[in-house]
């Protein structure tokens, strides 16, 4: 990360945008244009909102298979197998 | 746009001691501490791995609040912990951009607003106090950032929302597995008399 005095430019901005935009799930646009400051902010939490309730979901399905944790060799295999994936 | 692998090994490794912590406590822990301590491991995990962030910090410093998630964080993180609550000294602070951020999306509502309804003032007085609250609610979800604006903002969104769209990968992941193996070990013990072929080990 350089150490930025100028400014950020316009088109660094919009890039910053239209990636956070590509992002969020609501791909069925009309116009070809793009979707305003408010909507893109109201469409940015409703996302995290919803992965959010996804981890919480996540964690309970999680956490009643946890307690058959207890073999070491068992979760390194899981891991590399993840990971190999 | 995708976590990186280190992201996945750290945020498992972690992710898999909150686990083998919580299970080691289990008969100690009502259901809901249960969740309640997979949903902090996964959420220490992600913001460890990804590291470095105002919103990873600012995540851990929410999650450290509490008397009892400190001890267990700490037991999860071990002496990263240390490193992970120190404040923020690389960040790169950009008023300017800020202004110049502001100024853009309020021409943006004022020029639109132009074009369609000359009232003028009250419109685009409207569009700033939306675009003001939505940015609001933000804040909100978004750990850390409540000194933040234009830019910054938007950028710790954007890695915030890479790093949680990657915990759901890799929790979906995790539980897959998880289920798989113990399938495979179910079998193993419960259908003693049919071919081991199809159990995988």
């Amino acid at each position: 990360m350089s150490s930025r005095r100028s400014r950020i430019s316009e088109e660094e901005i919009n890039e910053l945008i239209s990636k956070l935009q590509s992002l969020l799930p609501e791909t069925r646009r009309r116009g070809a244009g793009r979707a305003s400051a408010a909507k893109l902010l109201q469409e940015t939490c409703n996302y995290i909102r919803s992965l959010s309730r996804e981890v919480d979901d996540l964690s309970d399905r999680l956490s009643a298979l946890v307690e058959t944790m207890d073999n070491n060799s068992a979760e390194a295999e899981i891991v590399r197998s993840l990971l190999r994936s | 746009m995708q976590a990186t692998k280190s992201f996945e090994q750290a945020f498992l490794k972690h992710l898999l001691r909150g686990c083998r912590l919580s299970a080691v406590s289990y008969k100690s822990m009502s259901l809901q501490e249960r969740k309640s301590a997979i949903k902090l491991s996964a959420d220490v995990a992600m913001a460890s791995a990804r590291g470095g962030r105002k919103w990873t910090r600012g995540l851990i410093t929410k999650l450290s609040k509490e008397d009892e998630h400190r001890s267990f964080l700490q037991l999860i993180l071990g002496t990263e912990y240390g490193r992970l609550t120190k404040p923020c000294h690389g960040s790169w602070k950009i008023p300017r951009s800020k202004k110049i951020v502001r100024r853009s999306l309020r021409v943006c509502s004022r020029r639109k607003n132009n074009l369609r309804a000359p009232h003028g003032v009250k419109s685009s007085v409207l569009a700033r106090t939306l675009v003001e609250k939505r940015t609001h609610a933000l804040k909100r979800l978004v750990p850390g950032v409540e000194s933040l604006d234009g830019y910054s903002l938007l950028d710790e969104t954007l890695d915030y929302v890479i790093s949680l769209r990657a915990q759901v990968d890799l929790m979906q992941k995790l539980l897959t597995t998880f289920e798989a193996s113990k399938l495979g070990a179910l079998s193993k013990c419960t259908l003693p008399e049919r071919k081991a072929s199809f159990v995988g080990k």
